[in-house]
């Protein structure tokens, strides 16, 4: 096999994905299991190289939780587009995957798949930590096929 | 034949690969103890590797209203500073230190060069946060400098009036010249208070919780790094491994330089230990016993305790 180093570099970087958590008008729920995931010993995403981050500029994945209220897209989507290349997105809950609860609400502008490629469900209201860290092993893999680097 | 060896001091060892290397692992082993410490399992060990790897993949963005110069420049600065510094750290037994007086004094001009760049940074990235932890960063900054200065003045009059020569010695040679052959100063109880006051200065300097108000990604989210992603963001990291491996170094230099025989790879090994240990008892413990200070607070504190531990040392090697 060929030593490549941008070959290297790329199989090294799916090891230490940072997370960032975009609360699109969530109830919270979800965000309390997002934080669960990262500080307490039983779910411990650091051990997945993980490391949230408060900056999108430093972000990989992005978990997204709420339904997207129509007074929060344009945030949701300006920061998005601040995240650079290559990222993934996580739709966390049931609300941002098709509305949840709030689904025929005036107020929401959601879901996030009609503003947003998403590339994992992580569904449940809210979902359990061991789900959403499924969903961000399921995204480490998405984010292999995206750099081209993933075998069979 | 001189610049050829400075070269290799600068780029091989103890800077540059050996520098980058020791500070990357100890780093890992940072975050791992923190996880142990909380029960949690941790990252693997190379994880700044992967880190720094990762950072290099991504996409570089830069904000339209940022100055662009200083926005490229400041990691690049703060990176060139520390890797400087790194070659100056003696190894005792292993390298004696390059010659020349007064490396001490450089070493204390060097030091807040990362500090500088991460005000740089935040200031010229034209985000609101990027100021917030401009202003932090510098109080934080301003608060441990005076005990710092304190702790390396009593180190060099220490070295000066023992050896005989009078007035105070900055070369970090002599002073390891000094203590090899006369036992280490954290036996000595005039320096303790100052090795005590070193040893709260380095979380602040490293911007660990309790300090790390600069920083605080859950109050003004990353406050200057806030626009740094990708490859300069690495640079960054890169930076702050040589300052880590550099006041460490300093620490084992300054206090505890004994070496164990005359044959080199054991003094090394033994090198690396007492700067993991020092990380330990220093960062990682505290780090992941404490919440974070108020600026107030920390300001309060530095003046406080460290200074007033640091003047001790100073009135009573002056007094010797
Ligand atoms: S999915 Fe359920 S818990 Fe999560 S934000 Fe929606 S309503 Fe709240």
């Amino acid at each position: 096999m060929r030593l490549d180093i941008d070959t290297c570099l790329k199989k090294a970087s799916v090891c230490s994905p940072w997370l960032f958590r975009i609360n699109a008008g969530s109830c919270n729920g979800c965000d309390v299991e997002l934080a669960t995931t990262a500080l307490i010993p039983r779910y411990d995403v650091e051990r997945l190289g993980c490391h949230y981050t408060g900056s999108p500029r430093q972000a990989d994945i992005v978990l997204v939780t709420g339904p997207v209220t129509i007074k929060m897209r344009d945030y949701v989507l300006r920061v998005w587009n601040e995240i650079p290349e290559p990222k993934v997105t996580v739709a966390v809950g049931i609300c941002p995957i098709s509305g949840g609860v709030f689904r025929d609400s005036y107020a929401i502008a959601g879901p996030l798949s009609r503003l947003v490629p998403v590339d994992v469900n992580v569904p449940g209201c809210p979902p359990r930590p061991q789900a959403i860290m499924e969903g961000v092993v399921l995204a480490k893999q998405i984010w292999m096929k995206k750099l081209g680097i993933l075998e069979g | 034949m001189s610049l050829f060896w400075s070269l290799v001091h600068l780029i091989i060892f103890p800077g540059g690969a050996f520098a980058l290397l020791v500070a990357l692992y100890l780093k890992g082993l940072d975050r791992r103890l923190v996880a142990r410490l909380q029960s949690r399992v941790g990252p693997p060990l190379n994880q700044p590797f992967l880190d720094i790897a990762k950072l290099l993949t991504k996409e570089q963005l830069i904000p339209a209203t940022a100055c662009r110069p200083v926005f490229l420049l400041a990691p690049v600065i703060g990176m060139a500073g520390m890797a400087a510094c790194a070659a100056f750290i003696p190894v005792p037994g292993v390298f004696g230190g390059l010659s020349g007086l007064g490396d001490l004094l450089v070493l204390f001009y060097l030091l807040p060069i990362p500090a500088i760049a991460i005000m740089l940074g935040g200031s010229s990235s034209s985000s609101p946060f990027g100021a917030m932890g401009f202003s932090r960063e510098m109080l934080v900054m301003l608060s441990y400098e005076l005990p710092l200065l304190m702790v390396l003045l009593a180190c060099a009059m220490m070295t000066g009036k023992l050896s005989g020569a009078g007035t105070a010695d900055f070369s970090l040679v002599s002073i390891v010249q000094y203590q090899l052959e006369n036992g280490s100063y954290c036996f000595n109880p005039v320096m303790v208070p100052a090795m005590v006051a070193y040893l709260m200065f380095l979380p602040g300097t490293m911007g660990v919780a309790p300090f790390d108000i600069a920083e605080s990604e859950t109050e003004i989210l990353e406050g200057p790094m806030l626009e740094y992603g990708g490859p300069l963001l690495a640079l960054f990291q890169i930076g702050q491994a040589f300052k880590t491996f550099v006041i460490l170094g300093l620490g084992v230099v300054l206090f505890f330089p004994g070496t164990l025989c005359d044959f080199w790879p054991v003094n090394l090994l033994w090198f690396l230990v007492k700067c993991t240990l020092l990380m330990f008892f220093s960062m990682t413990l505290v780090r992941s016993a404490t919440g974070r200070f108020r600026i107030d607070q920390a300001v309060r504190f530095y003046f406080r305790i460290p200074a007033a531990l640091a003047l001790v040392s100073l009135v009573l090697v002056i007094a010797l």
